[in-house]
């Protein structure tokens, strides 16, 4: 069983990325949209936080959100555009977005 | 089989709609029967604080809701022990007894129970 965690605020702005990567499962996929993608700045402690989990942990990433903000993508990160957001949240169990 | 959901509720309950949003999901899931779970996370703990004063605010108190949980059949309810911890709460000092307090590691299994989240 596994949770698809949406999150689209900015990292830098609240807790909810922190208190994500506290609870996801083993299988669970994080995807990233809206100004959540800022976590994927450059030299940054979200980054840091999240490559810390790189191979562990699916990420994805709203492509045009990320182009949108001139995010330069790492290559563990997945990037995907609206049809594969939808394709991923019917592959998961569930959904969990952090609104 | 209705499916089964968990609310988390993560907000504190005076600066926002998301604490109200939250419960108000929940007792209606209760009104009809489903299976439905409420945790309460992060700063979402601070509901449960004893004595608040939301009329100072002009604000309805929440506490009545959260009373009316069990008569709307809601029963699993959840609080993280760490962000309890966190804020200097403990399961002696709330407006509701709580029966069950994850810890962190224990929330995805939590989560896992249910077909459906969702996050305030």
């Amino acid at each position: 069983m596994a949770t698809l965690h949406v999150l689209s605020h900015s990292p830098f702005a609240d807790s909810r990325l922190t208190s994500c990567l506290r609870l996801l499962g083993n299988k669970d996929a994080l995807l990233l949209c809206g100004d959540a993608t800022y976590a994927l700045a450059q030299a940054t402690a979200p980054l840091q936080a999240l490559e810390d989990r790189a191979g562990r942990l699916e990420v994805y990433v709203l492509s045009e959100d990320a182009q949108a903000r001139n995010v330069t993508l790492p290559g563990w990160v997945k990037s995907v555009d609206y049809p594969g957001f939808v394709e991923l949240s019917i592959r998961y169990d569930r959904v969990n977005t952090w609104l | 089989m209705a499916k089964s959901l968990l609310v988390i509720s993560r907000q504190a309950p005076w600066s926002g709609l998301s604490a109200r949003e939250s419960l108000d999901i929940v007792l209606a899931g209760g009104a009809f029967d489903l299976p439905i779970g409420l945790l309460f996370m992060d700063d979402g703990v601070f509901q449960l604080a004893q004595s608040q004063a939301p009329s100072a605010l002009q604000q309805k108190d929440l506490t009545a809701n959260l009373k009316a949980l069990e008569m709307f059949g809601v029963e699993d309810i959840y609080a993280c022990g760490k962000s309890l911890a966190e804020r200097g709460m403990f399961p002696g000092n709330l407006n509701l007894d709580i029966r069950h307090l994850p810890q962190e590691q224990d929330i995805s299994e939590l989560i896992d129970r249910y077909d459906h989240v969702i996050t305030l």
